[in-house]
């Protein structure tokens, strides 16, 4: 199967859709002639013409408001921000409107949005553009929160958050964009809340989101080698959350470590630990359930010390390890 | 680095030892399993032994010290090295991670390095314990070799595994045989013998029963009785042969017109009722400054049941006929083994029958069942050789025994009943009159 890259496989999902239905639309800054921020609707606005692709002012807050508004009288629209640090401006239409309106409307008219997002460090871009705050949206009663790590699970997992009729939050990493996969041409869908095992392994389950999955995967390589074997489980979906996945393989494991990019207090690691603690595998746990996550730092803008404020692979194998047995450092 | 040696927990309600006796000095060479120094629980002096090889660094406590059981009390290493102890360590490793909780190092620390100390409860996982559990295995025998000697699945299973290996062959059938769980069984050298399985077999014959419920009762009442009541026993025997006469006769016509055999506890029940009507002070019970003279004859039948001894009692026995006795006597004993008596069953009796008859025992000496004043020991019936008229000839005998307390009766009065009852059963058509 022909390879290419997470960027483009986002990028040939939306305007598979937008060519496929006209009630889907793109609207965000600067995606027009320049491309957007990171060239993910790079030619889009000259293959499908400006009323598909809309370009709009610096302002989160009215792009938002506008993807709710066309939403509620039955557009479809895509809603890119530049850097999903921006979401904050963008809060009141996320959190308040587009999360809560159907419910408060007696189930009267849906808010079906995307709002696309490039979150995460290592691309040097300092504090207020390196932010991972998936854990905000997940809060949120209402939203849903989709965070994929290969261009396959990119193209699929949008093409099901475009179908869904509820507002869904979806996490790309900027550290991604480039990474290359195998994925088919014509359209597909991954549902939402469905986890997947990207490793299979029998003595510690590492479920690892964005990123931190290749990290997971590279740790697992490493651990191989020493004698350890590591199962790595992607949840793809922070919400809906594929929880019994997880927990069939902590049972098979009796370990589990739960690696995120985002601050380690208060992270969605905390939320999947609990989960885990409070399902059956409790009784096949043999090491409490560790989590692993970032510093709370805010992101610094040299580079060396970005990497310092998120898990590393060795973090992950040193935390792997300490589920195990005593770690000396 | 160095050994530490734990206060060890020899039981599952030990919560601390006082240390008695240091057996080796700072800087002593000890090698594995050298009584160090000797221990004392509630319960027993213990010596605790050296858990590895190299030289007593430093002790901890002096003799005298109470310590919480699973707590360092000594340290033991080589010549020269530096003791980390563990308290120290932990508070320099909980102020770095205060100082600095976001390095990823001490985040890996964090969760391997617990700030507390646990005291008395065993560091396990979940899924140790239900491992364990399914093994039936006393945690407290297994070495954790997680973090902070956190018990984990493979230490339980490396102590499964040692257990099935320290095992013959022939000591495993027999101990599955015998449904002996071969975890609970002490080896009396490195493995499990025949003999450690047969030991453990006479042991749990031996076992102790709760002295609790209706034996606790009897217990108590009877050392009450005992200990309180000046008891004097006399003892007499009986020429049955009438009695006997008289059961075969009557044995057929009772069984056919109630389905109840009568038996000789009927034909004493009948004859002591009969006696006690003329000594009014053998019925009767000292009631503080008082002696209550009954005006009715209730006799008490003890019965044993399996966890010890009821008296149900049978109101005014004079009155009935042995048909009468006979049914009753026999519901009675059978209510009182199937447990179903009720209060009003034990109550007001006045005199007791015990009979043993049944067993080898030829004649015993009765403990008065209080408030009463006396009771009768039966014994069983017996072929005896005696001399009747100068002849001599094989006669059943049967002995009787008269425990009377002798605060209400004296001897000649008691001598006298006995006598009287004696007459009444070697001569039993005297019931008719």
């Amino acid at each position: 199967m022909r390879k290419i890259t997470y960027a483009e496989a986002i990028r040939e999902a939306m305007t598979q859709e937008i060519k496929a239905n006209e009630d889907v639309y793109i609207l965000g800054e600067d995606i027009g002639i320049y491309g957007g921020a990171f060239g993910l609707t790079n030619g889009m606005e000259e293959e499908l013409g400006r009323e598909n692709v809309m370009s709009t002012p610096i302002s989160e807050s009215a792009i938002s408001g506008v993807a709710v508004g066309s939403a509620l009288t039955g557009m479809r629209p895509i809603l890119e921000l530049q850097f999903s640090d921006f979401i904050t401006i963008a809060m009141d239409n996320i959190v308040n409107q587009a999360a809560k309106l159907r419910y408060m409307n007696g189930g009267k008219g849906s808010i079906p949005i995307v709002v696309r997002t490039p979150g995460g460090s290592g691309a040097g871009f300092a504090a207020q553009h390196s932010q991972s705050l998936e854990a905000w949206t997940a809060h949120i009663p209402g939203l849903k929160v989709v965070q994929p790590s290969t261009p396959y699970d990119a193209k699929g997992l949008f093409k099901a958050a475009l179908d869904d009729n509820n507002p869904v939050i979806f996490y790309e990493h900027k550290l991604l964009y480039g990474l290359k996969g195998e994925v088919p041409e014509e359209t597909y869908s991954i549902p939402l809340g469905k986890a997947d095992v990207k490793r299979e392994g029998t003595d510690v389950t590492v479920v690892a989101t964005s990123i931190m999955v290749h990290r997971a995967l590279q740790a697992a390589e490493e651990l191989e080698k020493q004698g350890i074997s590591v199962e790595v489980i992607d949840p793809r979906t922070l919400v809906p959350l594929d929880i019994d996945t997880i927990v069939e393989s902590v049972k098979k494991t009796s370990r589990a470590v739960v690696v995120y990019e985002a601050v380690q207090r208060g992270g969605y690691g905390a939320e999947i630990a609990s989960l885990i603690n409070e399902s059956e595998a409790f009784d096949y746990l043999d090491a409490p359930v560790v989590r692993l996550g970032g510093k709370a730092v805010p992101m610094p803008y040299n580079m060396n010390l970005e990497k310092q404020a998120v898990p590393q692979v060795e973090d992950i194998i040193i935390a792997v390890k300490s589920t195990i047995a005593p770690v000396t450092i | 680095m160095a050994v530490e040696l734990q206060m060890p927990k020899l039981g599952a309600t030990m919560e601390k030892g006082t240390i008695i006796e240091w057996l080796k000095e700072e800087g002593d060479q000890v090698t594995v399993g050298e009584p160090i120094l000797e221990i004392m629980t509630d319960k027993i002096n213990i010596e605790v032994e050296a858990p590895s090889q190299g030289v007593l660094l430093k002790k901890l406590y002096e003799v005298d010290s109470e310590v919480p059981v699973l707590e360092t009390i000594a340290y033991i290493g080589e010549t020269g090295e530096e003791i980390v102890e563990k308290t120290s360590n932990r508070n320099v490793q909980s102020e770095v991670v205060k100082e600095d909780n976001n390095t990823q190092a001490q985040q890996a620390l964090n969760t391997t390095v617990s700030t507390k100390t646990l005291t008395g409860k065993i560091r396990r996982t979940p899924a140790a314990l239900k491992l364990a559990k399914a093994h039936g295995i006393d945690l407290h025998l297994v070495h954790g070799t997680g973090p902070n000697n956190r018990i984990q699945v493979r230490d339980v299973e490396l102590f499964l595994e040692g257990q099935k290996a320290k095992i013959t062959p022939l000591a495993k059938k027999i101990a599955s045989v015998q449904q002996i769980d071969i975890n609970t069984l002490q080896p009396s050298s490195t493995k499990i013998v025949k003999e450690d399985v047969t030991k453990e077999l006479t042991r749990n014959k031996s076992n102790s029963v709760s002295y609790n419920g209706i034996r606790k009762v009897v217990g108590e009442r009877m050392a009450q009785s005992s200990a309180t009541v000046p008891h004097v026993t006399l003892h007499t025997t009986i020429d049955m042969t009438k009695a006997i006469e008289l059961r075969k006769m009557l044995l057929e016509k009772i069984l056919s017109r109630t389905g109840f055999r009568l038996s000789y506890t009927e034909i004493l029940i009948k004859s002591v009722a009969h006696a006690l009507m003329s000594h009014p002070m053998v019925n009767a019970s000292l009631n503080g400054k008082k002696i209550d003279l009954h005006s009715d004859i209730n006799i008490g039948i003890a019965v044993a049941i399996p966890n010890g001894l009821v008296v149900p009692v049978i109101r005014n026995a004079d009155q009935k006929g042995l048909l009468e006795l006979t049914v009753e006597s026999k519901k009675l004993a059978k209510n009182a083994r199937e447990n179903r008596l009720t209060t009003d069953d034990f109550s007001g009796g006045t005199f007791t029958i015990s009979n043993l008859g049944m067993y080898a025992v030829d004649s015993f000496t009765p403990i008065i069942n209080q408030p009463e004043s006396a009771i009768l020991g039966v014994g069983r019936i017996q072929e005896q050789v005696v001399s009747v008229d100068g002849a001599i000839v094989s006669r059943p005998q049967m002995a009787l025994s008269l425990s009377f307390d002798h605060r209400v009766i004296d001897g000649a009065p008691a001598a006298h009943f006995l006598t009287d009852l004696k007459e009444i059963l070697e001569n039993p058509y005297e019931l008719m009159v």
